[in-house]
């Protein structure tokens, strides 16, 4: 074969800018938002943890909140709330 | 085409080496100009011209306007020409065809009277006594002389002959000269191939491919897969998921000729990512989901037969370049521009062989109905891709019916199987109805208003039928039912448990088309996956070359 075959980059080119994970929280504090992603039986699931928290913290604030649809991202309104009102978030993906 | 300079543009300079070591300038043309003159050793119209530019050389002589030759030979080939025509003017060599090709003319010889600052002034290929006579009357204007006598009525000159091929225009020079002119709009990263590393095997080990081996994109290749389309380089053709980055137009021709794609196929692989990277049609979702969707392109119009998509026996299986390399471009821009690869954001659990490719044209003329793009508000002469988050292909075997009503009730039957039986109210199927039971449909006056009226017909059930319960926990949910049909609790009411409830939302949701070869009682169906505006949409997009 030969050594001097160029090509082309087929990629974007783009190096992802790296992003740590939040800090995990020692104890849960709130406000906690429990995320429901739009799946069959999500609130099921979330209505359980929630009543599990409540039993357990009864001081804990807890957010509802819910994606518009399982199928795209989360919109910018959703993520935006998320980041500043909630200090952690439990998402369930249910099925 | 030509590329000739016409008059009033500026020539290329150049610098050339002579066979003597030393170097032919043209960077700075001085008064009254510089003629130049290209030809090849073995060319009989430049055996023709070559005494006349003597003659017009020893005519102005004194006027001060130089004389260069451009040689496309070797120098021991140069020099016989120059001992045959007794050329006393300087001959520069353009052995790598540089200069011929930056002055992209077809055919020497080739005639460029310059004035200064390189102004062209007169030129033509190949040879006309009346360009020649026109050449030397400029020629002779600008040095401020009387136009001498070459091309008179005795001259016994031909009134034209053709010139001989450039030799930029050989195939392997053409090919080589075009990576030359083109490199510059080619913006893409420029990666070496290590040293005695097998092409192949270093693009897989850089994971730039599907599993199966692709083809290493050189900038030989992309520019001719570039050809395709008229399309800018840099145009920007979509933002693709997941990462949603600027598929370019040269991206996109990358990756086609990774996967095997013909020039001709690229403006297919262009309308099918813009269609693709739409809100409606939502290829993050497709991408993402762990269901078995992926993008199913339908190719109509034209430009189907043009370039060979296969629309008949075997359409959805293998042997047909179009259809393999098409889809399979669009599946590797996704992995490759967008960051989606299978087990990071393509989280598919089972997957389907349609991820590697699938492309497939409506046999438009054995359909007895318009074609999918014109029922979608496209004219018949518009070639369009219509991408389709499906599933694999499944079968409608009917080898029986006679009539659309019983074949109708066949295929509605078959449908309901999609995702899950007791699974109604869903998105949309693609129907692909085979040309043996497009005539029986045909023969019976059956629209395709009628067909899937039919199909929903047999598919309706009582939603008490399709709720989960005890004997089958899957099922219609309650949740996604309208309102009107649920009372306070969030249950549906008695009157809406006894209510038909038809596979399909829409009758809409039904997209047929016509597909496959003349023998076999055999349709297919693939099915869609989320419904709606909050899944995925089957999109339309018009094919521009």
């Amino acid at each position: 074969m030969s050594g001097s075959l160029v090509i082309l980059d087929p990629t974007a080119e783009q190096e992802p800018i790296g992003r740590r994970p939040a800090t995990r929280p020692d104890q849960l504090t709130g406000p906690l938002g429990l995320i429901d992603i739009a799946k069959p039986r999500g609130d099921v699931f979330l209505n359980e943890v929630e009543r599990l928290l409540r039993a357990d913290l009864p001081d804990l604030e807890i957010i509802r909140l819910r994606k518009p649809t399982y199928t795209k991202p989360s919109p910018s309104d959703l993520r935006a709330k998320v980041a500043s009102r909630c200090r952690a978030v439990i998402q369930a993906l249910a099925d | 085409m030509s590329r000739l300079p016409a008059a009033g543009s500026t020539a290329p300079a150049f610098s050339l080496g002579d066979r003597a070591g030393g170097q032919v300038d043209l960077t700075e043309v001085a008064a009254p100009g510089t003629l130049l003159f290209f030809f090849k050793h073995d060319c009989d119209t430049c055996d023709l011209t070559a005494p006349l530019v003597v003659r017009l050389q020893d005519a102005l002589a004194t006027s001060g306007l130089l004389f260069v030759g451009v040689s496309q030979d070797d120098p021991s080939h140069t020099t016989v020409f120059v001992d045959r025509h007794q050329l006393s003017f300087p001959i520069a060599l353009d052995s790598e065809l540089h200069v011929s090709d930056d002055y992209g003319f077809d055919a020497v010889p080739a005639l460029v009277l310059l004035g200064p600052d390189r102004q062209v002034l007169a030129s033509y290929e190949g040879f006309a006594r009346t360009d020649l006579a026109g050449l030397i009357e400029f020629a002779a204007k600008q040095c401020g002389a009387e136009t001498p006598p070459i091309v008179t009525e005795s001259d016994g000159l031909p009134k034209m002959r053709p010139g001989c091929g450039s030799k930029a225009h050989a195939p392997d020079v053409a090919q080589r000269l075009a990576v030359r002119r083109g490199a510059a709009v080619l913006s893409a990263r420029r990666v070496r191939v290590p040293v005695d590393d097998d092409p192949f095997e270093f693009l897989a080990a850089q994971g730039l491919g599907d599993g199966l081996p692709v083809v290493p994109p050189t900038e030989e290749r992309v520019l001719r897969m570039l050809e395709g389309t008229s399309r800018s380089p840099s145009d920007v053709v979509a933002h693709i998921p997941p990462n949603l980055t600027p598929a370019t137009v040269e991206k996109v021709a990358i990756n086609a000729v990774m996967s095997g794609c013909l020039p001709e196929y690229l403006p297919v692989v262009i309308a099918a990512a813009e269609a693709a990277c739409t809100d409606e049609f939502n290829l993050h979702g497709v991408l993402a989901t762990t269901y078995f969707a992926t993008p199913v392109i339908v190719v109509n119009g034209p430009i189907r037969d043009e370039i060979d998509v296969n629309c008949g026996r075997n359409m959805f299986g293998q042997g047909f370049r179009a259809n393999a390399t098409i889809g399979r471009a669009l599946q590797l821009l996704v992995r490759n521009v967008g960051g989606g690869r299978p087990g990071d954001v393509d989280m598919s659990t089972l997957g389907q062989p349609g991820k590697f490719t699938c492309c497939v044209g409506e046999r438009e003329d054995l359909s007895p109905w318009e074609p999918l793009h014109v029922e979608r508000g496209f004219s018949p002469e518009t070639s369009t891709v219509t991408v389709f988050a499906g599933e694999a292909p499944r079968a409608i075997r009917d080898q029986l019916s006679r009539s659309a009503r019983s074949l109708g009730a066949s295929m509605g039957w078959c449908l309901e199987t999609m995702a899950h039986p007791k699974l109604h109210r869903m998105g949309e199927v693609l129907l692909v109805v085979s040309p043996e039971h497009a005539r029986t449909f045909k023969a019976d006056g059956y629209s395709k208003a009628d067909l899937r009226a039919r199909i929903q017909e047999v598919t309706a059930r009582p939603l008490r039928d399709l709720l989960p319960n005890d004997e089958c926990q899957k099922g219609t949910v309650p949740a996604g039912l309208p309102p009107d049909w649920k009372g306070p609790d969030g249950q549906p009411t008695e009157e809406a448990l006894a209510r038909p409830v038809p596979k399909f939302k829409e009758n809409s949701d039904i997209l047929i088309m016509v597909g496959g070869g003349t023998a076999g009682k055999f349709s297919a169906f693939l099915g869609g996956w989320a419904s709606g505006t909050m899944g995925s949409m089957a999109v339309t997009r018009e094919i521009c070359r």
